[in-house]
C-alpha cells in the first residue's frame, strides 16, 4: 500500500500549519478523544429489537467497536472501566472464544425482569439481579462462588439456570447469559455467513463499503447491514482499506 | 531537528532525547531501497538470520538447503549502491555441512570467531568461522526447532535447545555435557530465549499453549508460566488454564532492556507481558496472522522512543506500536513467506529472510532536502565533476594558479 504522506514521529512535530493534510478515503472516527459511551449507543441503535418482539435488550459485540476506533487497547481499558463501574455487562456468547457480546445493566435488568413476569422463579431472579453490580465483572461463576459470596442455594441456582440468567459451563460453574438469547447467536451467525459471501463473490473478493451498505439483502440477513459490516471489519475477517472512492473491504483468505 | 540540536547544545535536553527521537523518524521511515542489496547465493528459502553483537557488521543466514552464509554488511566503497557481499560459505560441497534445513544460527555473542547453528537433521554445531569446521557437534533425539545463547551471560555459557522432545536441553560449551535439563513442557519445544537482563533467566515456547520461564539455577521447576487471563478463571474454559495461547506458542522475543516478553501464537494473537511478574499487559494488536508450524523469528526495535515490534505476517512484515498496539505499517517486498527478520540497531535497518530465497535490506529513506537549499544543491551537483562524496575529495588548491 503505497503511502501518500510519510510517517512522522511524535518529536517532529510540524510547527507550520499545513492546509493539505486531508486524509483521503473514509473519515476514521479514531483521531480526537474517544468517548466509547457514545460509540457503544450508536451502534445499540443499529439493533433490531422488534425482530425478538422486544424481549431482547440491545447487544453490541465488542469487535464491532475495533472497527470504528484504532486503539484497541484502549477500547479494551474504557470498557472494563465502564464494567467496573457497573454500567456496562460483558457476556461469553459462545460461538467464539473472542466474541463477547456488550449490554447496558440498565436495559439488562429491565428486559430480564419483563420477561420473568408471572413466573416462579422470578423473585430468585430478582435476587440475583440485585448483585448486578458486582456481577458486571465477571464473565462466569464457580459453584463455591456461588454458594459462598452470593449466598444461593443448590435449588436456586438450579431456578436461574431454567430462567436463562445462567448457562451451563462445565460441572460446577456456569456463564453469565441473556435470556432467550439463541435466536439472537442463530440470526447472527446466519448473517455474518451471508454478508461474508457477498463480499466472497464480488469481482476481486472486494466491494466498497457504501455499495454493500445498498445491496439488497437476502432473507438470512436479518439484522441491519451495517451491523453486519461494523462486526466483520472488527473482527478482521476483511480488510478496511481507504481508497479515493471511499472504504473497500477485500475478503481475508485465511 | 535543528531545535533538538541547540537544546542538546545548551544543554536544556538530555543528549538520549535527540538520539531516540531521530532514531524512531528513521525507523518510521523504513523502505527498500534500490541502492542496498544483499547477495543471492541461497537457492532455497532463508530460514533465520543473526547479525553479531560486537561489531554490527557480519550477518549470519541459515537456509533450508542446510547451506550457512556468512554476509559483510560495512559499506567501505565509496559509492552510494552497495550489494552486501557474501564473505564465506558453508555450502552443500563442504563435508559439514547440515544434511536437512538448518532452523537456527547464532553468532558466539562476544566475538566472531565461532557461531552455532541448529537443524533438522537432529545436530547442532558449533563452527569455527576461521576454518569453517564444526569444533563440537551436539547430537538430538528429535528436530531441533530452536537454540540460544545467552548474549549477556559471563559466568556460564549453555545454549538452551528446544527440541521435538519435551524436556529442554541446556548444553555446556565449555565441557560439553549436557546433562542440565529442565522438565515441565508436555508437547515439543518450538522456541526458546534468554533474557537479555539476567543471565539466568531462561524463556520457553511450546506446542502444548504454554510459555515457561525459568531460573537455571533453581533445581526446582519453572519460576512462572504465563497466563494469559491472568489467573482470571472466568474468561475462558477450564481447560485453557494458564495457557498463554489459545494454540501453539511459536514465537518468543524480549525487549531491548529485557522487562517485556512478546510472545506470539498460531491462534493469530500476540501478547505482551511483564517479564518479572509474567502478568499479561493486555496490549491488544489485532489479528497477527500466523501458520508458521516452526519457530516465528521476529524482531523488537532497540533506542527508539515507542518501541516497534517488527513481525512477519505472510509474505509481508507487520510493523506495531510496542505499548499500544496500533498497526504502524506494512513492509511489502518479498514475494513469498517472510520466515525471519532482524533488526540492527546501530543504522536502525532491518533485514528480512523468506521463502523467496532473497533478504531484503530496509533502510531509512534518506532526509529530502529543505526547499530553501534546493538551489543552492542543484547548483553544486552541476559543478560537482564525479559523484563521489565531496568529504572524500581535495580541497587542497594546486600550485598552478
Amino acid at each position: 500500500m503505497n503511502r501518500k504522506r510519510a510517517l512522522i514521529s511524535d518529536a517532529f512535530k510540524v510547527k507550520r500549519f499545513r492546509n493539505e493534510t486531508q486524509k483521503f478515503g473514509a473519515v476514521s472516527k479514531g483521531d480526537g478523544p474517544t468517548d466509547i459511551r457514545s460509540t457503544l449507543e450508536t451502534l445499540m441503535t443499529l439493533f433490531p429489537r422488534k425482530l425478538f418482539n422486544d424481549s431482547l435488550p440491545q447487544i453490541v459485540m465488542k469487535h464491532q467497536l475495533y472497527s470504528i476506533h484504532n486503539d484497541k487497547t484502549l477500547v479494551d481499558k474504557e470498557l472494563n472501566k465502564l464494567r467496573e463501574q457497573g454500567e456496562l455487562l460483558m457476556f461469553q456468547l459462545g460461538f467464539d472464544a473472542d466474541a463477547f457480546g456488550l449490554v447496558f445493566a440498565s436495559d439488562y435488568k429491565a428486559k430480564v425482569l419483563a420477561g420473568e413476569d408471572g413466573r416462579a422463579t422470578r423473585a430468585t431472579v430478582e435476587k440475583f439481579l440485585e448483585k448486578l453490580p458486582s456481577l458486571c465483572t465477571e464473565l462466569s461463576f464457580s459453584k463455591d462462588k456461588m454458594l459462598k459470596e452470593f449466598r444461593f442455594t443448590d435449588s436456586e441456582i438450579t431456578q436461574l439456570v431454567k430462567s436463562g440468567v445462567l448457562t451451563v459451563r462445565d460441572a460446577g460453574s456456569w456463564w453469565l447469559s441473556i435470556p432467550n438469547s439463541g435466536k439472537f447467536t442463530k440470526y447472527f451467525i446466519q448473517g455474518r455467513k451471508a454478508v461474508l459471501n457477498m463480499v466472497k463473490k464480488s469481482k476481486y473478493s472486494e466491494v466498497l463499503k457504501t455499495e454493500l451498505e445498498e445491496r439488497r439483502t437476502t432473507s438470512h440477513v436479518k439484522f441491519q447491514m451495517k451491523y453486519h459490516i461494523h462486526d466483520i471489519v472488527g473482527a478482521e475477517l476483511v480488510e478496511s482499506i481507504p481508497t479515493t472512492s471511499g472504504t473497500l473491504l477485500r475478503f481475508v483468505d485465511s | 531537528m535543528l531545535g533538538f540540536l541547540t537544546a542538546r547544545q545548551a544543554g536544556v535536553d538530555d543528549p538520549l532525547r535527540l538520539r531516540r527521537a531521530e532514531s524512531t523518524r528513521r525507523v518510521l521511515s523504513l523502505k527498500l531501497n534500490p541502492d542496498r542489496d544483499v547477495d543471492r547465493i541461497h537457492g532455497n528459502g532463508i530460514n533465520t538470520i543473526d547479525i553479531e553483537a560486537v561489531e554490527g557488521r557480519y550477518m549470519l543466514s541459515g537456509g533450508a538447503d542446510g547451506v550457512i552464509v556468512i554476509y559483510d554488511l560495512e559499506n567501505y566503497s565509496r559509492k552510494l549502491q552497495y550489494t552486501c557481499k557474501a564473505v564465506c560459505t558453508v555450502g552443500r560441497s563442504s563435508r559439514y555441512v547440515h544434511k536437512f534445513s538448518v532452523e537456527t544460527v547464532q553468532w558466539y555473542p562476544y566475538d566472531t570467531g565461532m557461531f552455532v547453528s541448529s537443524s533438522f537433521d537432529k545436530t547442532m554445531k558449533v563452527w569455527d568461522t576461521e576454518t569453517l569446521k564444526p569444533a563440537e557437534v551436539f547430537e538430538f533425539e528429535g528436530n531441533v526447532y530452536s537454540h540460544h545463547l545467552s548474549p549477556i551471560a559471563r559466568k556460564h555459557s549453555l545454549i538452551a535447545v528446544g527440541t521435538t522432545d519435551p524436556k529442554i536441553q541446556l548444553c555446556d560449551l565449555k565441557s560439553g555435557s549436557r546433562i542440565h535439563v529442565l522438565q515441565g513442557h508436555r508437547a515439543e519445544i518450538l522456541s526458546v530465549r534468554w533474557s537479555p537482563r539476567y543471565d539466568h533467566i531462561l524463556a520457553t515456547a511450546s506446542a502444548d499453549s504454554k510459555v515457561k520461564v525459568w531460573d537455571v539455577r533453581r533445581a526446582s521447576g519453572s519460576l512462572f508460566t504465563l497466563d494469559q487471563h491472568n489467573g482470571d478463571k472466568s474468561k475462558a474454559s477450564s481447560e485453557a488454564v494458564n495457557t498463554a495461547h489459545n494454540g501453539r506458542v511459536n514465537g518468543l522475543c524480549f525487549t531491548g532492556d529485557g522487562l517485556y516478553l512478546l510472545t506470539t501464537g498460531t491462534d493469530d494473537r500476540m501478547r505482551l507481558w511483564n517479564s518479572a511478574t509474567g502478568e499479561n499487559t493486555l496490549v491488544n494488536y489485532g489479528k497477527v496472522c500466523n501458520e508458521s508450524r516452526k519457530r516465528l523469528q521476529f524482531t523488537v526495535s532497540r533506542g527508539c522512543s515507542p518501541e516497534f515490534v517488527f513481525v512477519p505476517c505472510g509474505s509481508s512484515v507487520a510493523v506495531y506500536a510496542l505499548h499500544t498496539g496500533e498497526l504502524v505499517t506494512m513492509l511489502r517486498g518479498h514475494y513469498n513467506n517472510v520466515d525471519c527478520c532482524e533488526f540492527h540497531p546501530d543504522y536502525q535497518e532491518l533485514y528480512t529472510g523468506g521463502k523467496d530465497c532473497n533478504i531484503l535490506a530496509w533502510v531509512p529513506a534518506p532526509r529530502a532536502p529543505d526547499v530553501e537549499e534546493e538551489s543552492k544543491s542543484a547548483n553544486q551537483a552541476a559543478a560537482d565533476q564525479s559523484s563521489v562524496n565531496p568529504a572524500f575529495q581535495d580541497a587542497w588548491s594546486s600550485d598552478e594558479d
